[in-house]
């Protein structure tokens, strides 16, 4: 908590203004709805303007769900640790958090990744990246 | 933490005149502006919007907690780091920033991949931009939305150019800092923070390169039509030599509009709901 109210001070003391990468963060995604999941990668799409990954999920009663997790474009990926084909590949089994959609689907905007390696890289922006931001007096 | 403290000062103590930037123990010793053969100082490179001097790409890695990052990438490397003065909304203009935030940014034309005006697209710190120079023209290569502005320098604006959505720009010298004009904007593009501008946009733009890893980027924003009085924004960019621009191609596979389309039929699934 103390690191998130650091990091609040740091944004406002600097004036940093998030803007829209490319679309908001919250007309889909949930920022009170975080997840964690454990699965088995099915599909990797390595494609602009967000890349997915795909995942094979055992909820409670042991019933596979196949997960949509949502991205950066390739392109940072690329630059910050990632490499196609090489990093994620189908069968891998890792860990993901983030947060879920609005209308309870199985698709989240995935933050960060814990590879099969115990390596952790990040996938996506922050919750609420591009919503708007604070507007009164900006 | 001590380089993010500094930084902070320096800016506090500057009045906002310049983004704080991190203390140069990073990179070793500065080196001077390269010149162009006529002695105007060349703006070629790689940049990135970063107040992070350094050979390396900027970017956020994991910290201790899920989802956060290790607190030494925090300050650099989010998704925007202007730091900019109020927004002298008119009223109209600011309902209009509210409706935005309210609507969390659903109407955004950036979800179409639309490409927008300088002062959003330069501060995107996730994405390189490549300045090609000349000293009869400067060529700005972005990454973001895979576009590109070709400035002649000494020129006057284009008298036959329709309104396009980055504008028509030409440049001049001010000493060491190149001026960009732009202006023959479409309405409609958004800037951030709620703004929405008109065909009446008018930007000047000042690059100074002040030594070799570091730019300067200060924009002053001028809209009648939707501010009482113009504005400035700034933010640094910093050479990036192990960088290279791929494709950003975003209508590859761009599932907003169809999504968007969906959720519309009843928005306040999404909308900020009054606390």
């Amino acid at each position: 908590m103390r690191r998130i109210v650091q990091l609040a001070a740091t944004l406002i003391l600097a004036g940093i203004a998030p803007a829209a990468a490319h679309h908001s963060f919250g007309v889909y995604f949930d920022a009170e709805k975080p997840v964690t999941l454990t699965g088995v990668v099915t599909k990797v799409d390595w494609r602009n303007p967000h890349t997915h990954l795909y995942l094979d999920v055992k909820d409670a009663s042991g019933k596979v769900v196949n997960w949509t997790l949502e991205g950066y474009p390739p392109n940072v990926l690329s630059r910050t640790g990632w490499k196609k084909d090489v990093t994620v590949k189908v069968g891998d089994t890792i860990s993901v958090f983030g947060w879920r959609a609005r209308d309870g689907a199985p698709m989240a905007h995935l933050r960060e990744a814990t590879l099969a390696d115990g390596k952790r890289l990040f996938f996506g922006p922050p919750a609420g990246t591009g919503e708007g931001g604070p507007v009164a007096g900006r | 933490m001590r380089r993010l403290v500094l930084g902070l000062v320096l800016t506090t103590a500057l009045g906002g005149a310049r983004v704080g930037v991190e203390a140069q123990s990073q990179s070793g010793a500065i080196q001077p502006t390269p010149r162009l053969a006529d002695g105007k100082p060349d703006l070629t490179g790689v940049y990135q919007a970063s107040n992070r001097r350094g050979r390396d790409w900027d970017a956020q890695v994991p910290g201790d907690a899920p989802g956060q990052p290790a607190r030494a990438t925090q300050p650099s490397a989010g998704v925007n780091i202007a730091q900019r003065d109020p927004i002298p909304f008119r009223p109209e203009a600011q309902q209009r920033a509210q409706d935005i935030l309210n609507r969390r940014s659903v109407d955004d034309p950036a979800a179409h991949c639309v490409p927008q005006a300088s002062p959003r697209m330069t501060p995107v710190s996730l994405f390189p931009m490549e300045f090609v120079h000349t000293p009869k023209k400067l060529v700005i290569l972005y990454e973001y939305f895979w576009s590109f502005r070709s400035i002649p320098i000494g020129a006057a604006h284009a008298d036959d150019a329709d309104p396009s959505f980055v504008g028509d720009s030409v440049a001049r010298w001010d000493g060491n800092t190149l001026v960009v004009d732009v202006t023959n904007f479409k309405a409609g593009g958004w800037l951030g923070g709620g703004l929405v501008h008109s065909d009446a946009l008018h930007l000047v733009e000042r690059y100074t390169r002040v030594d070799r890893d570091q730019m300067n980027y200060e924009v002053l924003i001028d809209d009648p039509k939707v501010l009482t009085k113009p504005f400035t924004q700034r933010n640094t960019l910093m050479l990036r030599e192990g960088t290279r621009l791929r494709e950003y191609s975003c209508l590859e596979n761009n599932m907003d509009p169809k999504l968007y389309e969906k959720l519309l039929v009843d928005p306040s699934t999404f909308i900020r709901k009054p606390k």
